[in-house]
């Protein structure tokens, strides 16, 4: 009922659970910000599509959802533009970086592997730290405290960087190394994982850059459409692995889903918002390390020896 | 690449057989023609298949095709008794692949180093009237690459306890798939000389063209020998897709990347609130 065969991951699947998929992946990417990359390349991947395929075609999802999840966050003053550029360059270099590292592993037979574990460590890392930070937040908030996320006075050692710049939305003056650094690694992570980087981009623009939350959101989304892009174009000419139906299906939800997601999130404050993130990251983490550390029902597993 | 080489044997097969065609022709002309009352004992067995070309299109989820023949000058007298078996072997494109064995380091599953198959068909099935070992010698079955057990696979295997592991593992991996299979009693007779057989393909089903021989065996021997082939290629929007996917791939990533930013413009045009 309603199968669909997709021409490169070559097998059939359902229509509706890939709309629905779409849709709940950018549900969350409207409500927080970021791509929901981290949670639709892992869940493709149950779904049988094969991981190289999943990265590639998550990765052009991702472009469709941020697009309207901008647009939404662009009307509301959101978008750091200067902010986005500088992260954009470095991005693109890690993007390049990241395609490269895929192919030379995919040809080991350790992609899969090297993809899990990266996405245990970073999503374990960095969503034990943003539950621990948002968790406390509310606490002061429950305790009658009033709390400003933003410490402008606070100076550290990213202030003492060359090369400084104005950032007048973010009202930030600071060094452009940080974020073109923060901008690469995020690139290297989408190329890598097929994710927006949204997960490590935000944490690393509130709590590094001390950008305001709500700015941090608007830029992260405009900032991931162009790295997603990228990605998309490099894996599609690289290696082969995009599937084009398919990510139009998953795109269809996506954007469907987003604009719910838009409107879900500002009902809710912004501790409450980081919190319920950094349990979701919390929850991928722990399934992928379970994958890897319980023996797997099937040892062995076929790969054509040629990818073309 | 490979469908030029495929054609290129083709051609070279068909170029050989007509030569050898004509030589026996020339020959039967100057041979005088056999006495008539000779008794047409040679039995012969004819089959073809239901669909010649299977078009992948969007709605495919499988096919199931039917191959069907007869045995002329059958000597059998009533339908079930057993003069005569068929063994139907489908056989599609072979494909170099990486065999990997996920061993535990540091608490942890990681793929092992793999072990390379050279030749591994796309798609194998045996369809038989009888378990085919009863029906031939391992001997001629492996002669004529029938049965998976004796299948070359383009790779030595032979005593080693762990090929004979990986080997098969892999076999096992493809029957999952469908990919691989080997049923007994799939071919039946209707009547004196008719039989048929269904083999479904499933949806992993690589593309290329896939032959189809039928051996009909009489006392553990080949009778007679009949031949088709079958073209799986993909059509309509999959084929463009596909091609485009693979010749123009910058072209193709481009196209992606439109289409997702189309749909998210679409999306929020359709749902802003003002």
């Amino acid at each position: 009922m309603l199968q669909i065969y997709l021409p490169i991951a070559e097998i059939s699947v359902n229509l509706v659970v890939m709309l629905g998929l779409g849709a709940a992946v950018g549900f969350l990417s409207g409500m927080f910000g970021v791509g929901g990359g981290f949670l639709l390349t892992p869940l493709l991947m149950l779904s049988g599509i094969p991981p190289a395929i999943a990265v590639a075609t998550g990765a052009n999802q991702i472009v469709g959802t941020s697009v309207s999840g901008t647009l939404a966050q662009w009307r509301r003053g959101n978008v750091d533009l200067r902010m986005g550029f500088v992260l954009i360059v470095g991005g693109v270099v890690g993007a390049v970086i990241g395609v490269f590292l895929l192919k030379i592993l995919r040809e080991r037979g350790q992609a899969g592997l090297m993809i899990s574990l990266t996405y245990v460590a970073f999503l374990g890392v960095i969503g034990a730290l943003m539950l621990w930070e948002s968790v406390n937040a509310i606490r002061r908030a429950r305790a009658g405290k009033t709390v400003s996320s933003r410490r402008s006075g606070q100076h550290n050692w990213i202030h003492g960087l060359p090369f400084k710049m104005r950032f007048p939305r973010s009202r930030l003056y600071i060094s452009a190394i940080p974020p073109l650094v923060i901008g690469a690694l995020v690139g290297l992570l989408a190329s890598f994982l097929g994710v927006g980087g949204g997960f490590i981009m935000v944490p690393a623009l509130i709590y590094l850059l001390r950008m305001p939350t709500n700015i941090v959101i608007g830029t992260s989304i405009f900032q991931i459409i162009f790295i997603t892009a990228i990605v998309t174009l490099l894996h599609a000419t690289l290696n082969y692995t995009l599937d084009i139906v398919l990510a139009f299906l998953l795109v269809i939800g996506g954007v469907i889903g987003g604009q719910f997601g838009v409107r879900a999130g500002q009902k809710l404050r912004g501790e409450q918002l980081r919190a319920l993130l950094a349990l979701m990251v919390l929850g991928v983490a722990i399934r992928i390390l379970f994958d890897l550390v319980l023996r797997p029902s099937e040892l062995f597993s076929i790969v054509p020896l040629a990818g073309v | 690449m490979r469908t030029a080489a495929i054609r290129l044997t083709a051609l070279l097969l068909a170029l050989s057989m007509t030569c050898v065609l004509s030589a026996t022709l020339a020959l039967a002309q100057k041979k005088p023609p056999p006495p008539p009352e000779e008794p047409a004992s040679q039995e012969q067995v004819q089959s073809d298949i239901s669909t010649r070309e299977i078009a992948i299109q969007s709605n495919f989820t499988g096919i199931e095709i039917l191959i069907f023949g007869s045995v002329d000058f059958s000597d059998s007298r009533t339908p079930g008794e057993g003069t005569y078996d068929v063994i139907a072997v489908v056989r599609g494109p072979d494909e170099p692949i990486i065999l990997r064995k996920k061993e535990r380091v540091a608490g942890i599953w990681v793929n092992g180093p793999g072990k390379t198959y050279s030749t591994v068909p796309g798609f194998y099935a045996v369809l038989s009237t009888r378990p085919v070992r009863a029906i031939a010698s391992d001997e001629t079955l492996k002669e004529l690459g029938i049965g998976l057990s004796d299948l070359d696979f383009g790779r030595y295997t032979q005593g080693d306890p762990q090929e004979q592991a990986y080997r098969s593992a892999m076999i096992r991996l493809n029957e999952q798939k469908k990919l691989f299979q080997e049923r007994d009693a799939a071919v039946k007779f209707i009547g004196r000389s008719l039989f048929r057989a269904t083999v479904a393909l499933p949806v992993a089903v690589p593309t290329g063209r896939y032959t189809v021989d039928v051996y009909l065996f009489r006392d553990g021997a080949v009778a007679s020998k009949s031949q088709g082939s079958l073209q799986v290629t993909k059509a309509g929007i999959e084929q463009l897709v596909y091609a485009l996917a693979f010749k123009r791939p910058f072209l193709y990533g481009l196209v992606g990347v439109i289409i997702a930013v189309l749909a998210g413009l679409a999306g929020w045009f359709a749902f802003r609130r003002d």
